[in-house]
This record gives C-alpha cells, structure tokens and sequence, in this order.
C-alpha cells in the first residue's frame, strides 16, 4: 500500500502556507509603508469575494466578469501559442537536420527572437488589420523561439547510435523522421514549449492593454482607469496563479513523454 | 625468442593439418563472401590526415566466421565498418555478395556494440521496425510474424513489450542479434557485441550465437571485432590479428581448425586450443611479466 500522506508530502504542504504567509506579510508591510495607498490583502480579499461571486457575469463589451476575462485570455493564448508551436515546430526539426539549415536559420532566429512583443503589435496591426488578430499574432511570433530552439537542438544532438540503426536497416526518410529524429527531440520540443507557453502568457496582458475588448490584460488597464487597485493585485495574483498551473500542465506532460527515465 | 619459434612452428602444423580438416568435415563453402581488396582508410583530422588502416587484404568464405582482433585502436572496428558500408575506403574496395560496398545495405546486418536500440520503441517494435524497412515485399502480417519469431528465438517473447532501459545488457544485446537475424542478410557483423557484458553472459551468449547460425544451417558469414581471446577462438574458424595503429595492417591469420560443434568446456582442455591461445597471446602482447620490462 503506498500512503497518499507521507511526511514529505506534509512538510510540502506547510512550506507552501509558510511562502504564503510570507508574501502576505511583505504585502502587508508595503501597504503600511505606502500610507494604504496600495491597498493591503484584507480589502483585498473583500473586493476579491465580490468578483469572485459571478465570475461570468456580462453587462455588454466593456463589463464583463473576471471569470470571462480570463476565459478569452487563455483562449487567445493558446490559439497564438498553438499557432506559433505549428510554426516552431517543424521549423526547429528543419533547422537541426543539418549544419547547413543550422547556419542558415540560426542568425535569423537570433535577430527576431529577442524584439519586444510591443514592437511587433504595429506590424500585427497592419497584417491584420484587427486588434484581435494583431494580438494573437504577437503571442505567436514571440513565443514560438524556445519551442524553435528547442526542437532544432534536439534534433541536431541525435547521437550516431541512433542514426546508424538508421543506415544499417536502410530506413526511409519518413521512417527516419517519425521514428528516431521526432521521437529523439520530442523531450527537447516539449521542454520548448513549456518555455513557449510561459512567454505566451507574459505577452497577453501587454497585448492585451494595447489592443483593448475582453481579457485579462485588458481588465488590468480598465482597473486602473477606474482606480480600483484591489482589482489590479487580484488580477496580478490570477495571471501568477494561470501561470503556475500551466507550467504544472507542462511539466506533467514532460514526464509522459520521457522515454529517458524509463 | 626460441619459446615464439616453437610456438610458430607447430602453429604451423596445426594449420596445415586443420585446412584439411575444415574441407572435410566442416564444408565452408569456396565461395568469397566478403572480399576485401587493398584497402587504405584515412580520416582528415585537425592535426591533419590520420591513417587508420593500410593496404588491407581480407577474403572471408561464405558461411565462415572470422574475428578481428587487436589492441584498442587498431582499426579493427574500421575495418568492419569498411564492410558495413558505414565508413568508405579512401582507396581499394571492398565487395559483399559480389557487390561493391558503397553504403550500408540490408545484406549485410550489423549488431552494434552498444545494442543501439531505440530506447522510445518496445523490444518488439525495435525489430519490427527493422523487418519493415528492409523487408518491403511482405506483408504486415508476414512481417509481424517474422518480429515474433525473431524474438522467440532469442527467448525474448515474454518481454517483448519493455522498453530497452528495462531489460539487462545481456537482453539488450539479444535483441539486437535478434533484430540483425530478423532481416535475414548474407553476412552479420558484430562490432564488439559482448564487450559490456559480463563474463557469464558474455559465455552463453557465445553459445545462443551458434545455435542461430546453426539453425541457418551455418550460412551466414559473420565477422566479429573482439579483444577477447578465448571469445574469438571458440567462435571463430579464423582470428584476424591485426597490428598496432596508426597505418594499420593485418598481421597474421591465425586458423582455428577445431571441429563443430564446439563444447566450451572441452574445448579449453583441447591441446590445439592451447596452441592457438598461446599463439595469439604471444601475437598481441611481447611482454609477459614484468621481468620483460626494460
């Protein structure tokens, strides 16, 4: 019988309350220290019950429920992060199959890769001539480059181990492709996206100040119009706690695909 | 000195009596398998053009099995890998099956000394994967049962669904030899397949390797690279003695004229296995106890 509640697992759940203790008193302590102008975690927690109370609520374009929000922001999220990873994707396994493809592509992804996400949006604009398509585009092109890099290192590590298997038994290239390279640098394409996935989720609340409608990001700026400041911490302590649980997500499914510790 | 004469001549009469031994009872057949011919192979380094082996001359019979051995670095997996098709002679060629080598083919199944399996595929699909690249005429069914008698025969039917980082290296490697036998080619080359195991694996194994070239009623020609002694005497009709690199050579051929099937435990006490011991100890070392060191 394997216990569901060791120590370990007990001490784990004790240091979590503790670092939540802390950050509540250091939040504390800066709301002492800035005169109660940024308010401190007590009305915080009352404008919080509120919210939360009808998370789904919509009173027209402008007000909508927190819920909502965060439902378009996700949802945006994963459509530029799924746009930018098909993109990313075989791009990278493009890219690692040869030295050449290497030299080629390399000076490109490193001048894009590290341009803000705020310099792309014009651009975004101008192509899309939508606010909307504008922002899923600038999570895309600045959350695919881990995923890129990602999967051309993976492929370009094969060892010759498995190559050779390759060589010896004659393998197509279909064959080589689906089952050593894609298979060999699906743990790197995985660590990739998970990286792709963080920078995706950093990118919707610039994007979405800019580009205005529902979402997160958006919320955050209408909470400041309205100098609601306990709106904007709430907002800040969901886009941390969405952005904990989706490297969670990640970092579960990287532990499916590692052929390596089995 | 007089000790290594002695030694070389009644090597010397050993051979001759254990050529007309093998025409008789064993029957190699006086068809060249493998035939290489001149062959040089130089790699560009940085401290520039290194010479693994020089001027290589080899023939191998059909159904015979030969060894290389040497020292660490000698060129003897170069060699094989000239065969294999892995590594291109930089002159001379060499011809498998009446075909010039120009790359790897499905003739000519290599089992590779660190199993090379693919650790994200089962034990299965390891060598179905095999069997379907190279074995493109039959069909699926035909195919999945060759994988199942493949694997059968090396004993791994109640593993087949592991993954290769869940079985030992004694299993890794039978499914590799699986895997090489399982695509049916002319000629096996075996590039240290036992070094990484140990002592009692390593003797059955030794064993579970000639009953399946048995079973293909002996066949198949195999080339092995070795730095075991023992091994490559038990195994071999032939042990390839190669010298030192750089430029590598071969430099002698030593005949194992003893009768199949062998028996490991017999064959030790065999008076020519002492011979041929002794012979090719006295070839790959000249110093035998440190009263030899200057």
């Amino acid at each position: 019988m394997k216990k569901i509640f060791t120590l370990d697992a007990l001490y784990t759940i004790l240091a979590f309350f503790g670092s939540l203790i802390i950050l509540g008193l250091t939040w504390q302590l800066v709301s002492i220290l800035t005169k109660h102008e940024i308010p401190g975690p007590v009305p915080t927690w009352t404008v919080f019950k509120e919210l939360i109370a009808d998370p789904f609520y919509d009173y027209g374009p402008n007000d909508k429920g927190i819920g909502l929000q965060l439902m378009s922001s996700i949802k945006r999220v994963f459509l530029g992060f799924g746009i930018g990873s098909l993109i990313a994707i075989p791009m990278g396994l493009l890219m690692g199959s040869s030295k050449v493809t290497m030299r080629l592509f390399n000076p490109i992804v490193q001048i894009l890769r590290p341009v803000s996400p705020l310099a792309w949006f014009p651009l975004g604009l101008l192509a899309f001539q939508a606010a909307e398509g504008a922002t899923v585009f600038i999570i895309a092109i600045t959350s695919l480059w881990p995923t890129l890099i990602n999967t051309s290192f993976g492929v370009a590590s094969i060892p010759d181990d498995h190559k050779n298997v390759g060589k010896a038994f004659g393998f197509s290239k279909w064959k080589y492709v689906t089952k050593i390279m894609f298979p060999f640098a699906l743990p790197h394409i995985i660590t990739g996206l998970r990286l792709s996935i963080g920078v995706a989720w950093l990118v919707i609340v610039a994007g979405e100040m800019l580009s205005g409608g529902v979402g997160i990001g958006f919320f955050v700026w209408d909470s400041w119009n309205g100098l609601s400041l306990e709106k904007i911490l709430i907002a800040i302590l969901i886009i941390g706690t969405v952005g904990l649980l989706l490297d969670k997500v990640f970092n579960a499914v990287q532990h499916v695909f590692a052929w390596e510790n089995k | 000195m007089a000790l290594t004469d002695q030694l070389s001549e009644t090597l010397v009469e050993s051979r001759i009596n254990g050529k007309a031994k093998a025409t008789s009872a064993q029957n190699i057949s006086t068809v060249n398998s493998i035939e290489v011919k001149d062959v040089t192979v130089s790699f560009k380094t940085k401290k520039g053009i290194y010479t693994a082996i020089k001027d290589i001359n080899l023939n191998v019979k059909k159904g015979e099995i030969i060894s290389l051995i040497g020292h660490s670095g000698c060129g003897k997996s170069t060699l094989m890998n000239t065969i294999s098709g892995m590594v291109n002679p930089t002159q001379g060629t060499v011809t498998a099956n009446d075909k010039i080598v120009k790359g790897p083919g499905p003739d000519r199944g290599i089992v590779f000394q660190n199993y090379s399996l693919l650790p994200w595929l089962s034990v299965y699909k390891n060598i179905y994967e095999a069997v379907d690249s190279v074995l493109v005429a039959k069909s699926p069914a035909e195919k999945k049962e060759i994988t199942t008698n493949a694997l059968a025969m090396v004993n791994l039917l109640p593993h087949k669904d592991k993954l290769p980082g869940q079985l030992s290296g004694g299993m890794k490697q039978r499914v590799a030899i699986a895997r090489a036998f399982a695509i049916s080619p002319k000629i096996l080359l075996l590039d240290e397949p036992f070094g990484a195991l140990d002592a009692l694996t390593k003797g059955s194994m030794h064993i579970e390797l000639l009953k399946l070239w048995n079973l293909d009623n002996r066949n198949k020609t195999i080339v092995m690279v070795t730095h075991d002694i023992e091994e490559a005497i038990f195994l071999s009709d032939r042990v390839v003695v190669m010298n030192n690199g750089p430029a590598a050579t071969i430099k002698e051929i030593v005949d194992v004229p003893l009768e199949r099937p062998r028996n490991k435990k017999d064959i030790v006490h065999a008076p020519k296995y002492m011979e041929i011991h002794d012979r090719l100890l006295s070839l790959l070392f000249d110093k035998f106890s440190i009263n030899d060191i200057h």
